[in-house]
């Protein structure tokens, strides 16, 4: 397919492509098209107007800490996740159940053996 | 739409510590380092200012690390599934907004300053005068214009993280620009 054949979207797509690469706008606007040439222009004044914005470090540390103890903490990992919860409420229940069971039993034995001494 | 041939795309360059952030959640903290500045300027650019941006770049890491375990690997790659949680803590934040922005993108670095003063006002101007151009655009082709020249995303990766096709990514970005060029008084 040759350029001609291509839409305008796709060769400026190009084009924008080759300015986000570092390619000049001028020679990235060539290939696209005369009339596409002011839009690449303008894509490069995009790219140097759009820079990202510094990000706090202060906010940067304390994500990155929050991050680090909600990986670390089993609850706060099992609260992100819907899925988890349930699961690790299944999971607590069936502990619960399990130990309220065995303290029946061990009761239930002590009891026993106090009626026939 | 384009008949040219698909290309195959690129292996995911972050999928070895996806991987390793999938089986050891410490190992999130890679991902976390590389992908902040970037996140973060998606929000900032959308929301116009930075203490919600700073709350919505705050949800995203923790959605991402939450559901690190779920990620499957189809090809799509790290970066739209990332942006795409970015997109949709954006759209609550901005649902749940009782206010818009009235003066938004102050506190952006402006681009160096060339050896010419006159030149270098004058691109400050330009800088100052396209941010705000942006922030008129209408939400989807902002969309477009900040996840292409902000995180460097392709029309591909746009169109995963906006479900949108990539040839209707592209025509966003066409009409954006034009919009954008007739903001200014370039044509």
């Amino acid at each position: 397919m040759n350029q001609q054949q291509r839409t305008a979207a796709e060769r400026l797509d190009d084009a924008v492509g080759h300015v986000l690469d570092g390619v000049a706008a001028p020679v990235a606007s060539s290939a696209a098209g005369a009339e596409l040439r002011p839009l690449v222009n303008l894509a490069g004044g995009l790219r140097a107007a759009l820079v990202p914005p510094p990000v706090a470090p202060r906010f940067e540390a304390r994500l990155g800490a929050r991050l680090s103890d909600v990986s670390r903490d089993p609850l706060g990992w099992a609260l992100g996740h819907p899925g988890r919860l349930i699961v690790t409420g299944a999971l607590g229940s069936a502990v619960g159940v399990g130990v309220t069971a065995y303290a029946v039993w061990r009761s239930g034995r002590r009891a026993h053996r106090l009626q026939h001494r | 739409m384009s008949a040219e041939p698909r290309q195959k795309p690129a292996p995911d360059p972050d999928l070895v510590d996806v991987l390793a952030a999938k089986h050891d959640s410490a190992a999130f903290g890679a991902l976390y380092r590389r992908y902040l500045d970037r996140v973060y300027g998606y929000c900032f650019y959308l929301l116009g200012d930075h203490h919600d941006a700073e709350d919505v770049t705050e949800r995203t890491f923790l959605a991402a690390l939450s559901s690190i375990a779920d990620f499957r690997d189809t090809g799509a790659g790290f970066r739209p599934w990332l942006f795409r949680i970015a997109h949709n803590q954006v759209a609550n934040a901005l649902r749940s907004r009782t206010r818009r922005a009235t003066s938004p993108l102050e506190g952006v670095a402006e681009p160096a300053a060339s050896d010419d003063p006159a030149a270098a006002v004058s691109s400050a101007e330009d800088a100052h005068r396209l941010r705000h151009a942006v922030a008129s655009l209408s939400e989807d082709r902002r969309q477009v214009v900040v996840l292409r020249f902000v995180d460097g995303l392709s029309a591909r990766e746009i169109g995963m993280v906006l479900d949108r096709s990539e040839g209707a990514v592209r025509v966003l970005q066409h009409r954006a620009l034009r919009d954008l060029a007739a903001m200014l008084g370039r044509r």
